[in-house]
């Protein structure tokens, strides 16, 4: 400044005590963005570090709702390897995952690229699309509840008014390899907008010379998307189809409501099972183990997606 | 444009999108068609298997309607489902918009690691840490309280918004920040004065995203409220109109239309927003 | 100048006004009530989300009488059932939460040393309502005194197609396990079978107790510790399920939860289930024309009698309740008769009482199709008996083992290796072992 302490002094002003000097001090750039980053930090700490060592701490420990125990090593991952129920819900939780993620990959880029034509009603056809995944999944599973009953489904009596099957139906929710398709069909109805949606995004950002030089050039549709379209989106539909396995992997919300992981845990994921055994059944121990089990994948993805940043 | 292209293939061209986008558009749009017309069902009609499912044959009813509102806590159940989104998303963007234009602008050594520490707690779900948070939640001495989720809630909330700020923030010229600094501001000044305006969508976008993964939030709601009275409204109607083994159908179809309608009308007047945070994420990586 | 207006106040008369009107306001607010009163007790009781909703209703009603009627208030939280063990869990970890709750299964033996001995209550209500029946005592009884006060049970009787069994010929339902088994051949080949589940429901265990027991067989020995499933008797109930499965079932009470055998009776399909009065009432509600044909009758004997294990609900105090004597007496009010009888009314016929003087209500001795249910409470026990109820009883409840060993068999295991499997698992639950 130009003008010194002891002159603003004499025109009246309050000499620079503490409190300025606090004020240049916090005005230097790396104080100020430490300090900005402090609630952040103090949460990220106390309420997800935390709680993950916590996590690893139940694991591995005899710890019940209502009566905390001890330290007991390896235990309960021993347990629970040599559970049927979980062994299943391996099996579930990869069968579940693949088919739904690939599902909603193809049919994502399906969607993405018929939105990408200069249509319309595109605007009102893109925010109709995105609807189920901003509704409140549990509740529009209630619908598919009611869509699936055993009794009064509406996806039987179409079918049958339609002859594909025989009255009365497959009990959809009731026998193990229906249910686990019904599960899918929810996740995929709930997820397959953030797939079209943002792949599209990335459509949109392919320059329209390159789609155009290849027609140009005779190359068929299919022969256009393969080797043109593919290629451009690739980064995007990489970041997608990372995020939407971790999530589907840790769907809980679904098979919740539609299922609690039956009939007799053929639809139980992780996080249903470790719901059902750390609540349910008060063995905090063995579901903090169960919901552990999500991780590696978690750090698998999470590696491969920083690879995937860095090399930006 | 150098591109032609003739009307007719231009017209077949689009008749074919149309085409292939009816059954998706079909598919996403049956189940709230379906909820509405089994909300206005009366029970005779819809326990009788005879009945066509597809529309209402004998009259509209509201008792389904009445019965949410007389009989079950649905009223309070919407109450503390606004109340958590307010405060959690209050709490988020603020921490967030913090967080994320440090991040993304200021130098000081490990910022490169906070930020890679916030992204990576994005990515830890929270069917992971739902076990021990319920016990956290019982020491805070927050147990079975709206208190517990709003607590917990900023844990999801801040990853996201942070890393969504921080790409808005990085997108405003240095130069207006650098002299706004020269003219005398100070830093916080600069921040709330000169780039919060410029990163208003951003903020919009995290406000909305925060606000609709509160109102939709389940597992943390699930497990640390118990009583009836303090369930947050999607909580409440997946669990308090299933009672033993009698489910209330209609109720059930009322409530999940009625607590879905406050994010239909956000998300109806704010489209381009969300479209846009969607986006965000996976296009600017 | 102008005169003076006197319609409008002069300045000090409003300042007068309004300041009073603010402190008025004020300590409303900080008193929650109108500050005539000082601060008056608050009762909280956690009970349930009942079934039927008008009997949660007739409860707070009743608890709004007993306040103005004692100066408190009480307040009645209300929670899914099975979020409940969790929830008391805490509160018993925690020593604070409600003074009282609705306990259900061993909770009286788990919680005996935290849970306020009551046995002047159960006293005074019992003596006034013509004394409890077996199961109460059997249930709430601990041996350091009673810990909870039974209040109601729920009739678990046979539900029947009337219609069906007529055209099958049979004058009336069956009497016995074994009769249901003869009648179920001949009315599956009808197209009409009958459903227990076998599955992971709490329906499923209900039966099986009964089933167990009208044979003979047990799951644990009288002390509780002893794995009492492996035997003849045991082997018989085996035998029994898998012909029951085989001849008079079908595959689909695998999967059944605990709605799917009221589905499964009111769709037409199904003759005969094992279930509270839910699909009666549900098909009268809903004016389905099988209303009609649905009936109960008692539920179903064998060579060691007639048993059955219905649910049975009670009031706990928590000991570090600060209001004991209040929570008793609520309790001691919701007993007396025309109250009782009020919450037998609202829930239905659903409720039943524990005393024997309150079970003559006209509303089972009125309706020919409820008469036969206030029987039931002559020959029910708590989950676990012969043994007392306790933490291993409730271990094998929530962990299905009984359930799981009968569908094992039907699904071709030989039966020993069944109940050998199951005779480990119910050790693994009395050490404490027993997870997921």
């Amino acid at each position: 400044m130009a003008v010194g302490p002891r002159v603003l002094e004499a025109a009246g002003f309050p000499r620079p005590g503490r409190l300025s000097r606090l004020r240049e001090w916090w005005e230097q750039e790396h104080v100020f963005g430490y300090g900005l980053i402090v609630p952040a930090i103090v949460l990220l700490v106390t309420l997800i570090a935390f709680p993950f060592g916590m996590a690893i701490w139940f694991s591995l420990s005899d710890y019940w709702v209502g009566s905390p125990g001890g330290f007991v090593g390896l235990t309960n991952y021993r347990e629970i390897l040599g559970n049927e129920t979980f062994r299943q819900t391996v099996q579930n939780s990869f069968v579940f995952t693949s088919i739904a993620v690939s599902l909603k990959v193809v049919l994502g880029v399906w969607l993405a690229m018929l939105l990408a034509r200069n249509l319309r009603f595109k605007r009102v056809i893109r925010g109709i699309v995105l609807l189920p995944f901003v509704i409140p999944t549990a509740l529009s599973t209630l619908a598919w509840l009611w869509m699936f009953d055993s009794l009064y489904s509406v996806v039987n009596w179409t079918a049958i008014r339609l002859h594909l099957i025989n009255a009365p139906g497959p009990n959809w929710l009731g026998q193990s390899t229906y249910a686990m398709a019904a599960v899918i069909t929810v996740n995929v109805w709930r997820g397959l907008p953030f797939f079209a949606i943002t792949v599209l995004a990335g459509l949109m950002a392919v320059p329209r010379e390159y789609l155009e030089a290849a027609e140009v050039d005779g190359a068929t549709s299919w022969g256009r998307f393969w080797h043109v379209t593919l290629p451009l989106i690739k980064p995007v539909l990489a970041v997608v189809i990372l995020f939407s396995t971790i999530f589907t992997f840790g769907d809980f919300n679904i098979v919740q409501v539609l299922t609690r992981g039956g009939p007799v845990n053929t639809t139980h994921l992780f996080a249903t099972l470790a719901y059902q055994v750390g609540l349910n059944g008060g063995n905090l121990g063995q579901g903090a183990a169960i919901s552990l089990f999500i991780f590696p994948l978690l750090a698998l993805v999470v590696f491969f997606q920083l690879q995937y940043v860095r090399k930006e | 444009m150098a591109f032609a292209r003739s009307r007719g293939a231009r017209i077949r061209s689009n008749a074919f999108a149309y085409a292939n986008l009816a059954p998706y558009v079909f598919f996403v749009l049956f189940p709230f068609y379906f909820m509405a017309v089994t909300s206005f069902k009366s029970n005779a009609e819809l326990y009788n298997l005879k009945s066509i499912p597809f529309w209402i044959q004998t009259g509209v009813i509201t008792e389904h309607y009445t019965f949410l509102f007389a009989k079950t806590e649905f009223v309070t159940w919407m109450k503390n489902s606004l109340l958590v989104a307010v405060v959690a998303t209050t709490v988020s963007v603020v921490i967030s918009i913090l967080a994320g234009y440090s991040l993304a602008r200021l130098r000081f050594r490990g910022a490169a690691s906070f930020g890679t520490a916030i992204f990576i707690s994005y990515l830890v779900p929270p069917t992971l840490l739902f076990l021990p948070l319920s016990q956290v939640v019982v020491w805070l001495g927050l147990a079975d309280s709206v208190y517990a989720l709003m607590v917990t809630y900023p844990t999801f909330l801040v990853p996201f918004c942070t890393w969504l700020l921080m790409g808005y923030f990085r997108t405003i010229p240095r130069e207006v920040e650098e002299c706004a600094l020269v003219d005398g501001a100070t830093r916080m000044q600069t921040l709330s004065k000169i780039v919060l305006p410029m990163a208003l969508p951003g903020i919009i976008c995290a406000v909305l995203f925060s606000f609709t993964l509160c109102w939709n939030e389940f597992i943390y709601a699930l497990t640390f409220i118990s009583q009836s009275g303090n369930k947050t409204a999607v909580v409440g109607v997946t669990s308090d109109l299933i009672r033993g083994d009698i489910y209330f159908w209609g109720s059930l179809m009322a409530g999940a239309l009625l607590a879905s309608i406050p994010i239909v009308i956000i998300y109806v007047l704010f489209l381009d927003y969300y479209v846009s945070g969607l986006t965000a994420g996976a296009v600017k990586g | 100048m102008k005169k003076p207006d006197r319609s409008v106040p002069t300045r000090r008369q409003f300042l007068a006004t309004t300041a009073g009107a603010t402190a008025g306001m004020a300590s409303w607010l900080a008193l929650g009530k109108a500050p005539a009163f000082a601060q008056t007790r608050e009762l909280t009781f956690l009970s349930w989300n009942h079934f039927v909703p008008a009997s949660d209703d007739e409860l707070r009603k009743q608890a709004e009488a007993f306040g103005k009627a004692n100066n408190c208030t009480v307040r009645v939280d209300t929670m899914a059932h099975l979020q409940m063990p969790a929830k008391v869990a805490a509160e018993a970890q925690s020593q604070s939460g409600h003074d009282m709750y609705r306990t259900a299964g061993a909770d009286p033996f788990l919680y005996e040393n935290l849970l306020l001995s009551v046995d002047d209550v159960v006293e005074k209500v019992g003596k006034q309502g013509g004394g409890w029946y077996s199961f109460a005592a059997e249930s709430s009884q601990t041996k350091s005194g009673w810990k909870s006060i039974p209040w109601f049970w729920i009739s678990f009787p046979g539900t029947y197609n009337q219609a069906h069994f007529k055209k099958a010929g049979f004058e009336g339902p069956p009497k016995t396990w074994d009769e249901l088994l003869k009648m179920g051949k001949v009315l599956k080949k009808q197209g009409n079978p009958v459903g227990i589940p076998i599955s992971h429901c709490s329906d499923a265990h209900s039966t099986y107790w009964s089933v167990a027991w009208s044979a003979g067989a047990k799951v644990l020995e009288a002390d509780g510790k002893t794995p009492g499933i492996s035997s003849d008797k045991t082997a018989q109930v085996i035998e029994w399920y898998k012909e029951l499965y085989k001849d008079a079932m079908e595959p689909e009470v695998l999967s059944w939860d605990d709605a799917g055998n009221n589905r499964f009776m009111l769709s037409g399909k199904g003759s005969w289930i094992h279930n509270p009065v839910s699909p009666y009432n549900a098909a009268l509600a809903n004016k389905q024309p099988i209303a009609d044909d649905i009936n109960h009758h008692t539920s179903l004997g064998g060579p060691a009698g007639r048993h059955s294990a219905p649910p049975i609900l009670s009031m706990g105090i928590w000991k570090f309740s600060k209001n004991q004597e209040l929570a008793k007496e609520f309790v001691a009010y919701l007993f007396q008769k025309q109250n009782y009888d009020a919450w037998i009314v609202a829930s239905n016929a659903f409720n039943h009482p524990p005393l024997k003087n309150l079970a003559d209500h006209p509303i089972w001795a009125r309706n020919p199709k409820f008469a036969m249910l206030p029987k039931e409470a002559e020959f029910a026990h708590p989950r676990g008996w012969p043994a007392k109820p306790g933490e291993a009883v409730q271990r094998i409840d929530n962990n299905y083992i009984m359930t799981d060993m009968v569908a094992k068999a039907v699904s071709g295991m030989p039966t020993k290796r069944a109940m050998d499997w199951a005779q480990e698992q119910v050790a693994l639950a009395v050490k404490g072992q027993l997870k997921g």
